[in-house]
């Protein structure tokens, strides 16, 4: 039996109501743009700390950023 | 195009020119009778002439692209909507910003590193092959030069596909 963990996010919606765009959001969080495009297209999980910063950067909690959905396979 | 993808890409084409202009070199001295198959000392001042030259071309090309890159920043940031509209500090930090080497880049030059590193080992084990079949040292000591510059550009594809695709 293995356990998959599922990490998606909606920093595009939290973007959208902070009227924030990806550059500020990057300048906010201390990464590139690129990073935060990756990270939208849930083409990278950053780091617990990034995923800190990102959630303070919108001033909110963490779990209100990043969701996980947890599939177990018998 | 993104400071970290345009960079590699350069990185690829010089690696690439570099290593292209070393073979011709190697097969037009081969051809005129200056290397032996059985003298390998002219081979090993070519590299040696090689190895300082490219150092220099690939930090010049570094330099020259920083340079270049900042400028366009500069220019883009100082025309947009037809007047200047950003002042220096700002330029500065639109700069800075694009240039910013965060965990995800550094994740990727690791992985594009180890791949790198893969390339070189593959090269080294068709240098010994070569060696085993029965061809001359002066070719699997090419093939061990020729390495690093084959991993240099294995390593930018990787990078790239990295930045397109994701980690």
């Amino acid at each position: 039996m293995s356990t998959q963990f599922e990490i998606t996010n909606c920093i595009r919606k939290l973007r959208f109501f902070a009227d924030m765009t990806q550059q500020q959001l990057a300048e906010k969080a201390g990464v590139s743009r690129q990073t935060i495009v990756a990270i939208e297209g849930g083409k990278y999980n950053p780091s617990l700390e990034l995923g800190f910063r990102i959630a303070h950067a919108f001033n909110v909690s963490i779990d209100e950023v990043f969701q996980c959905s947890v599939n177990e396979d018998k | 195009m993104t400071y970290q993808i345009t960079r590699t890409l350069i990185k690829i084409f010089a690696g690439a020119i570099i290593l292209i202009v070393y073979l011709l070199q190697v097969i037009g001295r081969y051809q005129k009778g200056i290397f032996t198959l059985d003298s390998l000392q002219p081979l090993a001042q070519l590299m040696f002439i090689f190895i300082g030259v490219s150092i220099g071309i690939l930090i010049a090309v570094e330099i020259l692209f920083h340079i270049l890159f900042s400028i366009g920043v500069a220019v883009k940031g100082s025309i947009k909507n037809g007047v200047y509209t950003e002042v220096e500090k700002d330029i500065e930090k639109t700069i800075k910003q694009e240039m910013v080497q965060d965990e995800m880049g550094k994740m990727i030059d690791l992985k594009s590193m180890k791949i790198g590193y893969i390339a070189v080992g593959f090269c080294s084990i068709a240098s010994l092959a070569v060696l085993a079949i029965g061809y001359p040292v002066f070719l699997t000591v090419n093939i061990i030069f020729c390495s690093i510059f084959i991993a240099e550009i294995t390593e930018g594809f990787a990078r790239m596909f990295y930045y397109k695709r994701g980690i």
